[in-house]
């Protein structure tokens, strides 16, 4: 697949569909192309370059935990205004990554976007591992993280329980809802995968570890209807998490009195945001997959337009929601609020602030040209840019509203230490370990439905009486180890 | 392609045009008009028009609420390349070109500016006078004076028209077009501009929510309001779509080409939006300000939970969210026509219910006298929807929103007939 060129199918005939598996004319060629990278005997060198610095970084995470814990919080750059910084806002942004898998799996599931299946196996593993790079946050947040289960409503001799009435207990549900659904979901996604990789492992470790998760799936016409039910019912339960998981993190802001956090506007904005870096999160991985991993005729060009489309509105959304604030600031009259927006954009924290604008509303707009759209190394430039924004963006809603509240006098600077520093770096290193491991371990795309949406699979489809990949559709049935393909 | 087992539908002209619902127009301008007027003259005589004002601002905003729920509904198809809803984008172009005229409701709005009436229904627009009633809101208002003054007001509302008349007018002259001369590239252009549209649109709505509604209360304000009014089009939009495609079927039109398929998922947008969409919304503004308790913020609240507002807040939560989910939910109500013309006329009459919530209710200025709720309640306890001649208004403003509906429909076809991704749409199953 190497020195493979990229086959443009993005252009928009207006009562056509593009095709969104290139090349290959069998079922078959789908399963061998995204079992390739499981099957070889060793990874590419470009993963194993990466997955050294990822453990390094997670090391740094072990080191910089433990070091947290044995010490106090006073490791961190934390002062009296400022109790919340880099650790709240790595929770955020790390919540808000996951959203553009559930979205993926979810939502364009029931708007029945057939491009989806390109993307939402690795989409849905991004949005596992990015729940426990955030779960890790609150966790450590704590401060005597042994009394971390204090967070659940566990019956207790003392009668000790949560505020019901915090948003900070309904983030507890919400997350580990999220985290379990989204785990589901992907795990039922992945059963006829895994059948298909049993059947095609050659050791007899991945036959027993593939045929265990598999479930004894045969691929039989009853385990396809019921699988179907789960997957459908599993994406409806999805759905209103795409939307409440956020809104419930956006709580822990807006339910506040603070200004810059109390404003009605937060939940949907949140939400968009989320969608957002999500995204841009799918197109900083997918574009380096593809290329490693010989996947460009499985997540095409198209795919990556698609996702940068998303982009583009989401990223106007939340241009939109910031001027929105920005005008009902000044709108209300209130002094507290005004003060609180001049003093994001041009008090101590403007230059976080202008990071977050260029990143997130100015530089998305390129997208709005097909040749940006369309152009790999312009989408992963500013995907990074959208991921940095982003990040910023919690940031200076975090920490530029409590570092200047309501008393002058209060006031203080937060200056993040080299703890906060090296936390949020081990971080990426636990979402890079895991992301790796998986790329290694399980398939990238989900085969079975990326199967389902080439026009072979198609009950109708006549191309193979036109000599038009002649026999694929007979062909696939009789494949060994295509277990998992749907139309067989 | 259609497949070939399917029985190819009949897109003659006998079945592709108004049928017995496009030859209502006449009928339903004819009781539309004198409904409406008679309304007007009900609600804008007399010297003291603050109520009155406010009965006519429902069925001015309604109307427009419908027409550009319609919009949202065409833009977001060729921003989303849709292929199923061809079939029924037609009825959606129909109802949104009716903000082509819809401008001259708010003609009655620019008389009351005109002749110094318009602090009746906004106290901003008149400093002096709500200084003499309200001296802190006063100075709260007096700070936005330069937003919130009359000549920016009426500038700002012909651009809100022009913008919407320009936006309707661009997809349904296009797609009428296209009937005629069948070019695929209409489809591409209308793609190509529904972006812009989309912003142009989202922009517009939000800030007419603004100054039409939210600035009733003008000390008053909620970053969630163009979202709240986003959600209020949806409903009322999507519902009326819904109804003009069955009402074109039932008056013999478009047999055999708008099916269960498609009603299904039109059903499944006015559940997602209508419904769903409009409770998180709601819920997530309420909640936010009932959980900040600020006064400044509360105080928009509080009169709609005394008196019967109390009854009509809880109506709204049970009738715009809890019972049509419940009704919605499953497969069959969407993809039978009756029970989702069932459906669709009840969200229409929440939104309509909504609408009067979010405008009829006037914050009493003595709110500073209370120092608990119960006071506040017990001295606002008659407190209740006053609107004279609200019925006729809101009856005849939907009468002449489905009139022009049904003469757009009569005068053109109801189907995008050449419309390239027709085949799709006609060939369109739900899983």
């Amino acid at each position: 697949m190497h020195g493979f060129t990229e086959i443009d199918n993005t252009a928009d005939t207006p009562g056509t569909r593009a095709p969104l598996v290139l090349g290959a004319t069998r079922f078959h060629e789908v399963t061998a192309t995204v079992c390739r990278p499981n099957e070889s005997t060793r990874p590419p060198m470009a993963w194993t370059v990466m997955f050294v610095i990822s453990l390094l970084l997670v090391m740094n995470l072990g080191f910089c935990v433990n070091y947290l814990i044995f010490t106090g919080v006073g490791v961190w750059g934390l002062n009296n205004p400022v109790m919340w910084a880099f650790d709240i806002t790595n929770f955020v942004f790390w919540v808000g990554i996951g959203h553009a898998g559930t979205l993926i799996s979810a939502i364009l599931f029931l708007f029945r976007q057939k491009w989806r299946t390109g993307i939402n196996r690795f989409a849905e593993a991004m949005t596992i591992f990015a729940v426990i790079c955030a779960g890790l946050f609150p966790g450590i947040h704590v401060g005597r993280v042994w009394m971390a289960y204090w967070l659940f409503p566990i019956p207790n001799q003392m009668e000790m329980w949560p505020q019901f009435r915090s948003p900070l207990l309904w983030d507890v549900f919400a997350v580990s809802t999220y985290f379990t659904v989204s785990l589901m979901f992907w795990y039922v996604g992945l059963i006829p995968d895994l059948a298909t990789m049993r059947d095609r492992a050659k050791g007899k470790v991945q036959q027993i570890a593939y045929g265990l998760f598999a479930l004894g799936w045969r691929g039989s016409n009853r385990h396809w209807h019921r699988y179907e039910r789960a997957y459908l019912l599993l994406a409806a339960l999805s759905t209103p998490l795409v939307l409440s998981v956020h809104s419930v993190v956006s709580f822990d802001f807006a339910t506040s009195q603070l200004p810059g956090w109390h404003t009605t506007i937060f939940p949907p904005y949140f939400v968009a945001g989320a969608i957002f870096s999500g995204f841009a999160m799918v197109v900083t991985l997918a574009v380096p997959a593809r290329e490693l991993f010989g996947l460009k005729n499985l997540i095409t060009l198209r795919h990556l337009d698609n996702m940068n489309k998303v982009i583009l509105v989401t990223g106007c959304m939340v241009g939109y929601a910031y001027g929105m604030e920005f005008f009902i600031a000044w709108y209300s009259g209130a002094l507290y609020e005004k003060f609180a927006f001049m003093n994001r954009a041009f008090g101590q924290y403007a230059w976080a602030y202008w990071i977050m604008v260029s990143c997130n509303v100015i530089t998305p707009q390129l997208f709005w040209s097909k040749t940006v759209r369309t152009s790999i190394p312009l989408m992963f430039i500013l995907s990074l840019f959208v991921n940095v924004g982003m990040w910023f963006e919690r940031f200076v809603i975090i920490v530029s509203s409590l570092a200047n509240d309501f008393l002058p006098t209060s006031w203080d600077k937060f200056v993040p230490t080299w703890v906060d520093i090296g936390t949020m770096l081990g971080a990426f290193g636990l979402f890079g370990v895991l992301f790796l491991l998986f790329c290694r371990f399980l398939p990238m795309i989900a085969i079975a439905e990326v199967k389902a949406v080439m026009p072979q699979a198609d009950p109708h489809w006549e191309g193979w009486q036109h000599g038009n990949g002649a026999g694929a559709h007979v062909a696939a049935a009789h494949e060994p180890g295509e277990s998992g393909s749907r139309s067989a | 392609m259609a497949h070939h087992d399917h029985h190819a539908p009949d897109l003659s002209a006998g079945n592709i045009g108004g049928g017995k619902f496009g030859a209502l127009a006449p009928r339903l301008f004819l009781a539309g008009w004198p409904l409406f007027a008679f309304g007007c003259w009900m609600a804008l005589r007399g010297d003291n028009i603050a109520d009155g004002a406010r009965a006519y601002l429902v069925a001015m905003v309604l109307a427009l609420a419908t027409c550009l729920g319609a919009l949202f509904f065409v833009i977001v198809q060729h921003l989303t390349r849709a292929g199923w809803s061809v079939a029924v984008r037609r009825p959606a172009e129909a109802i949104a070109q009716n903000l082509r005229w819809i401008w001259i409701l708010f003609l009655p709005i620019a008389w009351m500016g005109w002749t110094g009436k318009l602090v009746d229904l906004y106290p901003w627009a008149d400093l002096g006078v709500l200084r003499s009633i309200a001296p802190a809101e006063a100075e709260l208002v007096a700070n936005k004076a330069g937003y919130l003054n009359q000549k920016f007001f009426f500038v700002r509302s012909a651009a809100y028209f022009a913008v919407w008349a320009l936006l309707a007018n661009f997809f349904w002259s296009s797609s009428v077009r296209q009937d005629r001369t069948g070019s695929p590239s209409i489809s591409a252009r209308c793609r190509k501009w529904s972006g812009p549209a989309m912003i142009l649109f989202g922009l517009s709505t939000t800030f007419a929510s603004f100054d039409w509604i939210m600035s009733l209360s003008p000390a008053w304000f909620s970053t969630m309001f163009g979202v709240y009014f986003f959600a209020v089009c949806a409903t009322c939009g999507l519902s009326a779509v819904t109804l003009t495609c069955i009402a074109l079927q039932r008056g013999g039109q478009l047999r055999g080409i708008v099916t269960a398929e498609h009603y299904h998922d039109l059903g499944k947008l006015l559940f997602a939006f209508g419904i769903v969409f409009w409770a998180y919304i709601a819920f997530s503004q309420f909640m936010l300000i009932w959980y900040g308790n600020l006064p400044e913020e509360t105080a928009w609240f509080l009169p709609r939970q005394v008196g019967q507002w109390y009854w009509i807040s809880w109506g709204l939560l049970l009738g715009h969210f809890i019972l049509p989910f419940v009704l919605l939910i499953s497969r069959w109500p969407k993809r039978w026509p009756s029970s989702l013309a069932v459906g669709c006329a009840w969200m229409y009459l929440f939104g309509v219910v909504d609408i009067c919530y979010l405008v009829l209710p006037h914050i009493p200025h003595d709110l500073a006298e209370f120092t608990d709720y119960r006071a506040f309640a017990e001295k606002h306890a008659a407190d209740g929807p006053h609107g004279p001649g609200l019925p006729f208004l809101v009856a005849g403003a939907v009468l002449l929103v489905f009139a022009g509906t049904a003469r757009a429909l009569r005068r053109e076809q109801s189907l995008a007939s050449r419309d390239p991704s027709l085949a799709e749409s006609l060939a369109f199953e739900n899983m």
